[in-house]
């Protein structure tokens, strides 16, 4: 499985019934609510980043984003937790149409093509920086991936944070609860005239990492 | 599950079934042969392999076969599914995705068209299949690109499920199974022909840029020994019929193998368009399925043809089976 993958009809198919499906579930058991949609550009590509406490992150995300968007994501899973086994794999490719990041063996020609593919295809991809979910809840430091994706770009990144989602289905919890979540998009940033090597990698997590808690202020669980 | 009872009405089926069967189990002893002759274990290797996806192919084909008509047809028409599908990733038409779907339904219509045995219906469909993938894609207000894809499917159209459908329309014969055993032995023995009798005399090449490893000689080989084999195996299946003059015959035999090579090079000029080797790597040793049944689908409409002008079938089953009254 790799980041090249590209859906035919069958996969098509079956994400958007994953999608609906997910639509469905999130509206009737978590009453979700969203904040900010008029931030969201109307065609791709754009790049999503959020806090992740919680498996539910991605479906939430995918849910808030209109069709023409929704159908064109691509979630960035961890290859080593969906990708290992066959039967996950082709659950994680088919239904959330997810892309591999390796977090152990990164591969760096992943980044490259998946640049590409942001401008070329262009496709809207979701990613959560801060590398895995967050056991306690408290949002980790953003890791400096998101850097190699969008520094020296002008894809438009727009900040989330999800809210509600740990407390519904944290690591751990096999089954979720229902309760509610809200998603609140922040305004898009641009980082063009960020350097495309380390120091802006590490530039580009720390200032998504800002915009993200400041749009969590207020809210229950993470303190800003 | 074996409808036992019509193979055995039917003449021919059971000593062509007895033929390719006594081929794929004599094979391992030619293999075994020139491996002691000392190619190098590579070759071995790769022969072991082509037979292995023989044995496997020839098992996935006459299982539906001996199962039905029913069968049969389903079984051709999910075969022109895949092989669709193939063809749209090898093509890059999978991502003009209302197109691709509807080739994908055109294809669907057809065998539902040959399993009604409704053949106003099947004919009927190209053309206004055609029109649908035409005009699918119009709303989308994206005129770059259109020709490419109109293109593209309605060739994918064509090929996967007029042409293929034609294969399958033929399981509406009572006698159908030493026919379509026939059509699938000669066109597979014809490539056979044609490598083998390329090999042994050399000569010159047949179309350098196209297929560089075809050989005139090889061609009219496999030509005149194609036609010879039909000659002699349609015997026993149209005796009776319209189709037993030695002489349509051999016509028959002509058109198998001319156009069976013809759907060799039709493929690798696709491949040599796009620049690849194989359109898969679905079946170990051979490349993708198209690389199989390319020959088969140029064959099929004009052997249906011929053998229905000739009165060497009636397609006497009942028709309209499902949407009739």
């Amino acid at each position: 499985m790799n980041v090249r993958r590209e859906p035919g009809l069958v996969g098509f198919t079956l994400h958007v019934l994953a999608l609906a499906m997910g639509r469905v579930y999130m509206a009737g058991a978590h009453r979700l609510r969203v904040a900010g949609r008029e931030w969201l550009p109307s065609t791709p590509p754009l790049v999503l980043v959020a806090n992740h406490a919680s498996h539910l992150d991605a479906v939430a995300l995918a849910s808030v984003l209109p069709w023409r968007l929704a159908t064109r994501s691509y979630p960035l899973a961890a290859g080593d937790v969906f990708f290992d086994r066959l039967g996950r794999s082709i659950l994680a490719a088919f239904l959330v149409n997810a892309l591999p990041v390796w977090r152990r063996r990164p591969k760096p020609a992943d980044f490259a093509e998946l640049r590409a593919r942001l401008t070329e295809e262009p496709c809207a991809l979701i990613l959560f920086p801060e590398g895995s979910r967050a056991r306690d809840g408290r949002m980790q430091p953003f890791k400096a991936g998101v850097g190699m994706l969008v520094a020296g770009t002008s894809v438009p990144v727009l900040p989330c944070f999800i809210e509600g989602a740990f407390a519904a289905l944290p690591p751990g919890r096999r089954w979720p609860k229902p309760s509610p979540v809200r998603v609140r998009i922040g305004e898009p940033l641009l980082f063009a005239t960020f350097d495309n090597d380390k120091a802006g990698w590490i530039a580009t997590a720390g200032r998504l990492e800002s915009a993200v808690r400041a749009l969590a202020g207020g809210a229950t669980e993470d303190p800003p | 599950m074996i409808d036992v009872a019509g193979i055995a009405v039917q003449p021919g089926t059971a000593w062509l079934l007895g033929s390719i069967v006594a081929a794929l189990l004599a094979a391992p002893a030619a293999i075994v042969v020139t491996g002691l002759r000392g190619r190098s274990p590579a070759v071995r290797r790769e022969l072991w392999q082509r037979y292995v996806s023989w044995l496997a192919i020839g098992g996935l084909v006459l299982t539906p076969l001996l199962v039905g008509r029913t069968a049969t047809i389903l079984a051709l028409g999910l075969l022109g599914l895949l092989c669709y599908r193939e063809y749209a990733r090898a093509t890059g038409l999978f991502r003009e995705r209302i197109t691709s779907a509807s080739v994908a339904l055109s294809i669907v219509a057809m065998t539902f068209a040959a399993l009604d045995h409704w053949y106003g219906l099947f004919v009927a469909l190209t053309p206004l299949c055609a029109a649908v993938i035409a005009v699918a894609s119009i709303p989308f207000d994206r005129p770059k690109g259109y020709i490419q894809r109109v293109g593209l499917g309605s060739f994918g159209l064509l090929l996967f499920g007029s042409a293929m459908g034609h294969l399958g329309y033929v399981a509406n014969d009572t006698g159908y199974r030493p026919i379509l055993l026939l059509v699938l032995l000669s066109v597979a023995l014809n490539d056979v022909f044609a490598y083998v009798v390329g090999k042994s005399l050399g000569g010159r090449k047949l179309l350098p840029a196209t297929s560089p490893n075809k050989t005139v000689s090889g061609s009219l080989g496999a030509l005149v020994l194609t036609a010879a084999f039909v000659t002699i195996a349609a015997e026993p299946v149209f005796v009776g019929t319209g189709m037993e003059p030695v002489a349509r015959r051999i016509g028959m035999g002509l058109v198998i193998g001319a156009l069976g090579q013809a759907g060799d090079l039709m493929l690798s000029s696709i491949k040599r368009d796009l620049g690849i080797k194989d359109t898969g790597v679905v079946i170990p040793g051979h490349g993708g399925l198209l690389d199989r049944c390319n020959s088969l689908l140029v064959v099929a409409p004009a052997v249906f043809h011929y053998v229905w002008y000739f009165d060497g079938f009636d397609l006497d089953l009942p028709r309209r089976l499902l949407t009739g009254s």
